[in-house]
Formats: C-alpha cells, structure tokens, sequence
C-alpha cells in the first residue's frame, strides 16, 4: 500500500431496473489511469460519473466489465481505494482527529503509529490545532479538508474524488483546488476526481475524460498537456476549455454580428 | 478607506474559524449549567403564585381547612421533617424511582437496539410490545401486588414497565433514522459490524435516545407517587393519601411541593447530561 495504482477500467456497463424497466446507466466504459496520474471525469449530471465512482470505491458490486486495479478485479471497498464524498460525511459525534482516526480502525497499527499518521494528515491538510473540533465547528473549506486526511491517512494506492469542491463558494473552491495540486504532489496518490467544473478539471488534471449520458459512455478523453502553475486566465487554458465545453455541448462561437451588436452596445454605455 | 476594503476582503476569504465557543470544548461550563437551572425571571411567577396564596388567606376567601397559610405549611414540613419520618418516606420514594429507572431504561435500550438492527426481532417482539403498551402502567398494579405484594418490588416492575416503552420505541427508532450516507462511509472504512453499532449507529441514535430518558424520568417521578398512594405504607406518594384521609392539607401541600421540586430537579438533571452527552450536536440555544 502506498505506492501509486494503476486503474483500468474495461467494458465497464452498469445498469437499473426500475419498475420492471431496465435503465442502462453505463454502458462499455474503457480507460486507464496510470500511476500517480490524475485524471478527471466531466460529464453533465446523469452521465453516470458518479455511478462509476461508486463501482471503482466498491460500494456496488453488480455490473458488467473489468475495474482492475494493480491488475487485480476489485471486491468490495478495500483500504488501497479512498474516497472523498460531495457532503464531506464528517461523523458529528466525533472530533476531527476522531474522524479521521475512523479510517485506521482495523489497520492492526499500534496507538502510537496510528496517532502519527493522523497527526501528520491533519498537518497536511492545513487543520493542525483544530484536531479536537466538532465538524459543526468547521466551515465546509474546512470540512472538506478533513474529509480529504480521512481518506488519504491510510495511505491509499488511489484516492477517488466525488465532486469534493462542488458544495463550496467560488473562493474556497479555488483554495482547496491549489491545496488538492499540493496534496496531489506530496503523496504521489493516483486520483481520480469527478466533477461537472471544467475549470477545476483543467487545473488539476493530467487528463480528463468528457462522458455524455442516455447510456452513460465516454466520448472523449483530453490528455491536459499544460505548464504548471497552470493559468486559469491562459490562452491555452482557455482553448482546452473551448474544446471540452464544446464536446459537451455546451460552447458556441458567437456569430460575427452578435459580436457587432455586443461592440454597438459596449460603447452606448 | 481602501486599507478597511482590503482588511474586510482578507477576512472573508480567509476560511472562517472555529466558532468562538470552541474554547469550552470539553470543559465545564460553569454559566451555562447556571443557565439551565433557571434564570431569575423563572422566579416571578412563583413568587406572584406564592403572594395570591397568602392573599387568599389572609382575606379568608378559602377556609383554613382547605387552603392552610403557607407559614403553616412551613411548619408542617419542619414537623414532618423532625418528628416524622419524612427524610424515611422520601428515600423510599426516591430509591423506588432510582431502581426502576435503571432497569427499564436498560431493558429499553437493549431491546431497543436489538430490534433496531434486526427486523426480524422487532417482528418477533412487535405485537407483544404494541399490545402491552397500551395497558397502563398503574392498570398492572393491582395484580403485580396479588404476585408481590404491596412492597417495592411490584413498585419497581410497575414503574420499571413504564420507562421502558418510552425508551424501546425510540431507541428502535432513532436507529432506523440514521443516514443511510454513514453507513456507506462506515463499510467504505471497512468497520466491523461491532465497530459500526458502536461508532456510527448508536451515537446516531443518541440524541432520540436522551430525549426519551429526559421524558421518562419525569415519568417515572409523577408514577411513584400514584403507585404508593395505591398501595404500600411508605413513600411520599402515601403521606399525600394519608394527609387527605385525615384533612391534613398542610402537610398534602408539602408532599405536593416536595414532589413539584423533585420533578424539576429531575429534568434539570437529565437535561444537563443530555446537553453534556450531545455536545457535538449544533442545537438552537435560543
């Protein structure tokens, strides 16, 4: 455990059956996540991202396909795979340093290796001197960061990420998206994030796979190949943007005389 | 003016910290257990009950026999205090209360969690538990005492019966209510069955668990002393039938106030531990 997983996903298809109906919610997902990678999924809500999340974590064992990870078929949770939720999922009862102690329940670690490992997390993640608060203390910056040394305090060979930011404002959000990139750096984990925000998918990832949905399936992957720090206000960054929010049609060039009556309008003002 | 902007932007970007309240954290707060056993203004309304008592004597709108001066029932409770065996009366009422609580809360909770993580328990317990919970407590009385006699014990059982469906019924259900996201996190973090009743099921049940306690503990009280008045010759609820058979209202008065203070007591008592068990909960304070 520890070192950096490699993730391959085949022919992954997943499906309901609702009042006699069957919904196929994913259907043929192929990709891998090399080690030490960080690859985001985007995708419009529906798409099944976050059904996928839940296949690779092994919360949902009924589907069709491969998820390999070290090449080995995952089954059922195991502490190689952790995950961060959108609703932090802070235990109210506990203490900070309690919830992430949670994680370590069953490691046969001794106190004092277990009392490190949290108290080096808690560093990580920018909340030392606040390990006895109550997470109705925190603020959901705050919260999240917790959320993130729970899952990673056992070091896991790869952390997934379930639109961690998308419950946070703006600022914060960009906060803990640089925080990400360093924990990201720090602990070599492979990750894997979904969210529905290409910023935040371009800035952080090595790659991003844009999913469309009515069957959930990839339609196409964008290898992030952008200097870091990367600039959110770049040229580049902005072309890439162009390109995914246009896959998930989302994007349209503003015809030549909208740009003219938009001119006309600037300058009346 | 631009240097206040900026301060005030700094401050709100910078992630909010800890309330200020965090500071008491694990310590005992000396002003808020003032503040749950009442303020002044909890007073005046006794004080003014207390003034329209001695009013009406004083203009003679009651006879003495049936609304006694509260002077006299001063008096009457130094009697029974010195040359009675109040002190004897009270404890016997107190330990009778103390010992039911204990195993009906304890038989409550246990059966309750029981039934709570398994349906097929509750199955099994169900209609039982729905019929015999509608027959009263004090309706059981009279043959618990042809079985034990008219001691503590049929006392106790009685009693005991009473706390216990309180607690069952919602320990059953505040284990039923627990989000359904927690234990999805708990076998993400691999727990052991144990490991989840005990950190993320029971401590999710919690807060309706102490609520019940708090209720059933009033319970409790107010049950005492109808059970003695119905049989035994001991306890404070058998002073108040003997002082009425024998018109002794001053001395009904001090049981009646006794019991009044007791009850408040109570409360205030569980209320305090509920407060101290659930402090991780962010509850309006009012």
């Amino acid at each position: 455990m520890g070192i950096a997983g490699n993730l391959e996903i085949r022919s992954v298809r997943k499906h309901y059956t609702v009042d006699g109906n069957r919904l196929q919610i994913l259907s043929g997902v192929t990709f891998d996540v090399g080690p030490g990678h960080f690859l985001s999924i985007v995708g419009p809500s529906g798409c099944g991202k976050s059904t996928l999340l839940r296949l690779i974590v092994g919360l949902d064992n009924d589907y069709e396909g491969d998820i390999l990870l070290n090449g080995e078929r995952i089954e059922g949770p195991s502490r190689a795979r952790g995950i961060v939720f959108q609703d932090h999922r802070l235990l109210p009862w506990l203490t900070l340093e309690q919830n992430i102690g949670l994680s370590l329940e069953n490691t046969g670690w001794n106190a004092q290796a277990k009392k490190e490992a949290v108290r080096g997390q808690t560093e990580l993640v920018g909340l030392s001197g606040f390990e006895n608060a109550y997470p109705h203390q925190l603020s959901g910056g705050m919260a999240q960061r917790a959320a993130i040394a729970r899952a990673l305090v056992c070091k896991p060979d790869i952390l997934l990420l379930d639109e961690p930011l998308g419950a946070l404002d703006a600022i914060t959000r960009i906060r803990l998206q640089e925080e990400l990139l360093r924990i990201w750096r720090v602990e070599e984990t492979t990750m894997i994030l979904v969210t529905h925000d290409v910023d935040e998918a371009i800035f952080l990832s090595n790659e991003i796979v844009v999913m469309s949905s009515h069957p959930g399936r990839i339609s196409k992957r964008f290898i992030v190949d952008l200097s870091s720090p990367r600039d959110r206000a770049g040229n580049e960054f902005i072309e890439l943007k162009r390109l995914i929010l246009a896959e998930l049609h989302l994007y349209r060039q503003k015809t030549q005389s909208e740009t003219e009556n938009w001119m006309n309008m600037a300058s009346l003002i | 003016m631009s240097e206040l902007s900026i301060a005030a932007y700094t401050v709100d970007t910078a992630e909010p910290a800890v309330r200020p309240d965090s500071a008491r954290i694990g310590k005992f707060d000396v002003g808020a257990f003032a503040r749950r056993f009442g303020s002044p203004i909890g007073l005046i309304l006794p004080v003014l009950i207390l003034a329209l008592w001695q009013t009406a004597v004083s203009c003679q709108w009651v006879e003495p026999v049936f609304l006694p001066a509260p002077r006299k029932v001063l008096d009457a409770f130094w009697l029974m205090l010195t040359k009675q065996d109040l002190v004897f009366d009270f404890l016997a009422s107190i330990s009778i209360v103390g010992q039911a609580f204990i195993y009906g809360s304890a038989a409550g909770i246990g059966l309750g969690t029981a039934a709570g993580l398994s349906r097929k328990f509750e199955q099994f317990l169900g209609t039982t538990v729905d019929t015999v919970r509608h027959i009263p407590g004090i309706a059981w009385l009279p043959l618990i005492v042809l079985w034990l006699g008219i001691g503590a014990p049929a006392k106790i059982l009685v009693i005991a019966k009473s706390v216990f469906f309180p607690l069952f019924l919602n320990t059953l259900q505040g284990i039923r209510s627990v989000e359904k996201n927690y234990i999805e996190l708990g076998q993400v973090l691999l727990l052991t069955r144990r490991q989840m009743v005990r950190k993320v099921i029971l401590p999710s049940a919690m807060p309706s668990i102490m609520v019940s306690l708090r209720y059933a503990a009033g319970l409790a009280w107010a049950l005492v002393v109808v059970a003695e008045g119905l049989s035994g010759l001991e306890g404070l609820g058998f002073l108040i039938f003997r002082a009425q058979g024998l018109l002794l209202t001053d001395q009904l008065l001090v049981c009646m106030v006794i019991i009044g203070l007791v009850g408040f007591v109570v409360d205030r008592l569980m209320y305090t531990l509920q407060c101290s068990i659930l402090r991780w909960q962010q509850g309006f304070k009012g």
